[in-house]
């Protein structure tokens, strides 16, 4: 992410874009690099897996299994992204998207009446959704409400809501909304969906979320789509208009950056675009075959895992044609991926097998994928763990020769980091969300505990409460919001010194002098380690009573999420 | 393939400046130690053994010198430190296997643990073992395919096709330049072990000429360092013929382990009766002589008796022996999947009985 300056100017943010189209060449270099950086992991692979690498065998069974399991991770990315295909646009007419649709340079403004439709008569009929909860402040109704208002193609917008709050009705009315009263319905957001789709009749279904703020012409760059009959949701770009304001904002908007953009196309390409994150739009016929939107804490994927199964297709677009909030606070980020971790392994474990015999090969590959990304937990806690017990009982995962290991791994990942960087001229707003990402990866990692406990819940089959993302920063106890990573700290630190002791004073000499450079290694290791659990220490710290006095509200004294 | 050749030469690079960063580090720590405990093991053998840096006096000692090779080399050295501590001794040699072969703890002269060995105080031997097969192909398009380099390797090796080998590790060696004993292509006249002997078509004067090649190549690299220890299977009748002559030979070394009953063709055979019918031909020889791998299993006798008589035969009948390297590996699978246990630690009388032995010695 770019500085600043660039998230100053909101005649900038609040603006159409659309990722910039694939010229050929740039397949061309993609296809090299691509082709490069398989063959570094066919070398890289065919060296790892050698007997004669083996050391401690059930923790090479470990170390391999994170390593792999990242390895997996960049491949999927590969593959999606060999794959990317943009949907053509629709045509001036606002028919069928035409397979040779009109160029638009991502940097020219909005596509004027391009692709829109303006009569009810021309195509189907649309609602928008959105729905509110208890404890959601007003004046955030207020401003998406409006903004729905101001979508250009004409459209009911609904409010569905259970506040219990004659304001929330009477802001329904102001701006020209249908107010649903829909209480005590049980399925959280989704049943709330599915009530209202009884009390409704349009064709088309726009599911907006509250703190998203649409862009005029959002239903005119995805209605077109819906022309084929067999599509039955169009997913548009996510994006964030609150990135700035705090580290954790930066961090977790970072961390969608390459999915909205090329890694999302390239899905499209292999047909298993996901509803997933924000404004979905889905064809009512389509739902109803499903027996209305899935619930669940991951409720988009299980519609879509259903969607897909049923036979529908699906589209992504790639436009920012709306923007909204990402959790700015160390606590409700937690909170988010607790809740996003625990209901994908529901999807995993209860929707993918189910759905696993009707899916296409790349769906099946897809949700997989999907289902997986979470067990970045798991692998975490590996590495995390193989140094500190390298350094108290001298057990050694591998026995490889560090200067191997450089040699096979760093061309995986050079190429690695330069498909990710080369991949990035396909994001949604090249200019605010291209870069190295540090700051999405240092807390991604740093919330292995997150992500591990999901599993954990996940395997006992523990529910976990749906509670709507925060919508404001709050503040929380240092020492609770920190805990995690600074055991991490606490306990490298101590291994780390013991192991010192131990080689000063109790190993015998020989001993030592030979296995000088697998501890600085594994103490290297450590440090990594410390490192990557500093973005949620500094989280914690920036998000603390202690240091933001005033100005955000503190939180529940509810159990943290990790 | 190409990639394989460029990874080679950055693996090469980046080993060689890891292994002096490595050796760097290790340097300093060791000095660090040396002040934690106040003093070293290498002040403590220099004391004991102040010629041991003398390859002058390594070639014609006067006076015993024993060694270990424990079955953690080189990757630990625990194995080595726990038999040193329970023995209350310190073993002036210290000896560990290579094999030839593009693997990388095979592609270089071992330097970090001959460095090691070093800074301990001791003196290494390497037991260099031609594996021609452990080459890599891609690598390596001037050499047949690894099934047909086996039959007669010797006489490649004489006629020069290893040279890109030996000559690199040659000039590492002559770089070290402190003592070492090489025991190259060790038991040549056994045909049931070693892809070198004699069952793959490899004749005494091929061996001799292998030896004397590689011998060259070292004394053209100044590798004069070394000291070179010629170790025939003595069980195996004229393994005299294999010998290349005293210009070439610094010590003659053979191995003296006892199996016991555990193999169809073994039986328990003391000490005296391995030894006794070859020790005139390896005495009429005129080197020091070295037990390169000396222990006893436990299975169909007493292993306690076995060493003692053992010393005792060294002492009374064996006195050109000079020198005795334990065999102390407790899992070889050289033989069956089921590991053979050779430590001379496995009950408190037979550790004692070396011990004394051992500390008689000193």
């Amino acid at each position: 992410m770019r500085s600043t300056r660039a998230w100053q100017d909101d005649s900038e943010i609040f603006r159409w874009r659309r990722a910039k189209p694939i010229a050929r060449w740039e397949r061309w270099v993609l296809g090299v690099l691509l082709f490069l950086g398989l063959q570094s992991v066919v070398v890289f692979a065919l060296w790892w897996f050698r007997a004669e690498h083996v050391g401690n065998l059930p923790l090479f069974v470990l170390l391999s299994f994170a390593t792999w399991y990242g390895i997996s991770r960049m491949l999927v990315g590969w593959y999606n992204v060999f794959h990317i295909e943009q949907p053509a646009l629709p045509d001036p007419e606002g028919r069928t998207p035409s397979s040779a649709g009109p160029r638009v340079n991502a940097a020219v403004a909005a596509p004027a009446d391009e692709g829109v439709r303006h009569s009810i008569e021309d195509g189907p009929s649309v609602a928008i959704f959105t729905t509110s909860s208890p404890g959601e402040p007003l004046a955030m109704f207020e401003r998406t409400l409006a903004a729905a208002r101001d979508v250009r193609y004409p459209h009911t917008t609904y409010l569905l809501d259970d506040t219990r709050d004659p304001r929330f009705a009477e802001l329904a009315r102001e701006m020209g909304a249908v107010h649903l009263e829909l209480t005590g319905i049980p399925g959280a957001k989704a049943g709330k969906i599915n009530a209202a789709l009884k009390q409704t009749s349009e064709e088309i279904i726009l599911v907006l979320d509250p703190d998203h703020i649409p862009f005029p012409e959002i239903l005119d760059r995805v209605l077109g789509h819906f022309d084929d009959e067999r599509v039955g949701f169009v997913q548009v770009a996510q994006t964030y208009y609150n990135a700035p304001r705090s580290f954790v904002a930066r961090a977790a908007a970072e961390q969608t950056f390459a999915f909205y953009g090329p890694i999302l196309q390239g899905m499209h390409g292999s047909a298993t675009a996901v509803a997933i994150g924000a404004n979905c739009t889905f064809r009512r016929t389509a739902l109803e075959s499903i027996g209305g939107h899935g619930v669940g804490l991951a409720e988009d994927l299980v519609t879509a895992i259903r969607l897909h199964a049923a036979g529908w297709k699906s589209v992504y677009v790639p436009e920012v044609v709306a923007r909204g909030l990402v959790p700015e606070d160390l606590d409700s980020f937690l909170r988010q991926q607790l809740k996003w971790a625990r209901g994908v392994y529901e999807v995993l474990f209860r929707e993918y097998p189910r759905a696993f015999r009707r899916l296409t090969m790349h769906q099946r590959i897809s949700y997989a994928m999907i289902g997986t990304y979470y067990l970045v937990g798991l692998t975490s806690l590996i590495y995390l763990v193989i140094p500190l017990l390298y350094l108290i009982t001298g057990f050694q995962p591998a026995a490889m020769f560090l200067a191997e290991y450089l040699v096979h791994a760093l061309p995986v990942g050079i190429l690695g980091v330069a498909i990710y960087r080369f991949m990035q001229r396909w994001m949604c707003d090249p200019e605010r969300e291209r870069g190295w990402h540090w700051r999405g990866t240092l807390l991604k990692i740093g919330c292995w505990s997150v992500y591990l406990k999901a599993l954990m819940l996940a395997l006992g089959n523990v529910a976990v409460p749906y509670i709507p993302t925060a919508k404001e920063r709050r503040t929380g106890n240092f020492w609770r919001l920190a805990a995690v990573p600074l055991g991490v700290v606490t306990l490298s630190a101590a291994t780390v010194a013991y192991a010192v002791m131990q080689r000063l004073f109790v190993l015998s000499e020989a001993e030592v002098r030979i296995t000088t450079e697998a501890t600085a290694g594994m103490i290297g290791f450590v440090a990594v380690n410390v490192v990557f659990m500093s973005g949620r220490l500094y989280a914690a710290w920036k998000d603390s009573d202690h240091t933001r006095r005033g100005g955000a509200t503190k939180s529940h004294s509810s159990p943290s999420a990790g | 393939m190409g990639a394989r050749r460029y990874l080679r030469l950055g693996y090469d690079s980046i080993e060689q400046r890891l292994a002096r960063v490595g050796q760097t580090m290790s340097d300093s720590e060791g000095t660090a130690l040396e002040k934690t405990r106040h003093g070293s093991r290498r002040d403590e053998m220099q004391a004991l053994f102040p010629s041991l840096q003398s390859r002058a006096w390594l070639a014609h000692p006067n006076r015993m010198l024993f060694g270990a090779y424990d079955g953690k080399m080189p990757d630990s050295f625990n194995g080595f430190t726990e038999l040193e501590s329970q023995l209350q001794y310190r073993f002036p040699i210290v000896s560990f296997y290579q094999a030839w072969g593009d693997r990388p703890d095979e592609a270089h002269f071992p330097l970090r643990t001959i460095e090691t060995i070093d800074r301990l105080g001791s003196v290494p031997m390497v037991t260099w073992e031609p594996w021609v097969r452990d080459f890599d192909s891609t690598l390596r398009p001037n050499l047949p395919p690894p099934a047909e380099r086996e039959y007669a390797s010797l006489a490649s090796i004489a006629r020069g096709d290893y040279d890109f080998y030996v000559t690199a590790w040659a000039r590492e060696a002559a770089q070290y330049g402190k003592p070492i004993f090489i025991r190259f292509a060790h038991e040549m006249n056994d045909p049931y072990r070693y892809p070198w002997g004699p069952q793959n078509g490899n004749r005494p004067d091929d061996f001799i000429a292998a030896w004397k090649h590689v011998h060259l190549i070292f004394q053209k690299m100044n590798a004069t360092n070394v000291l070179w220890v010629w170790s025939p299977h003595i069980s195996m009748p004229w393994f005299e013929y294999y010998y290349p002559g005293a210009e070439w030979v610094d010590w003659v070394g053979t191995g003296v382990l006892n199996y016991g009953d555990v193999a169809q063709w073994s039986r328990w055979w003391t000490f005296h009766q391995i030894i006794e019918k070859a020790y005139p031909t390896l005495q009429k020889l005129g080197k020091p002589i070295m037990i390169t791998e000396f222990g006893s299993l436990t299975s169909g006798g007493d292993a306690v008796e076995w060493y003692d008589h053992a010393f005792h035969d060294m002492h009374d009948k064996y006195a050109g022996i000079r020198g005795v390297v334990f065999f102390n590996q407790p899992r070889d699978v050289t033989l069956s999947a089921q590991p053979l246990d050779w430590s001379v630690m496995q009950s408190d009388r037979m550790r004692n009985t070396v011990r004394m032995v051992l500390t008689h010695s000193q």
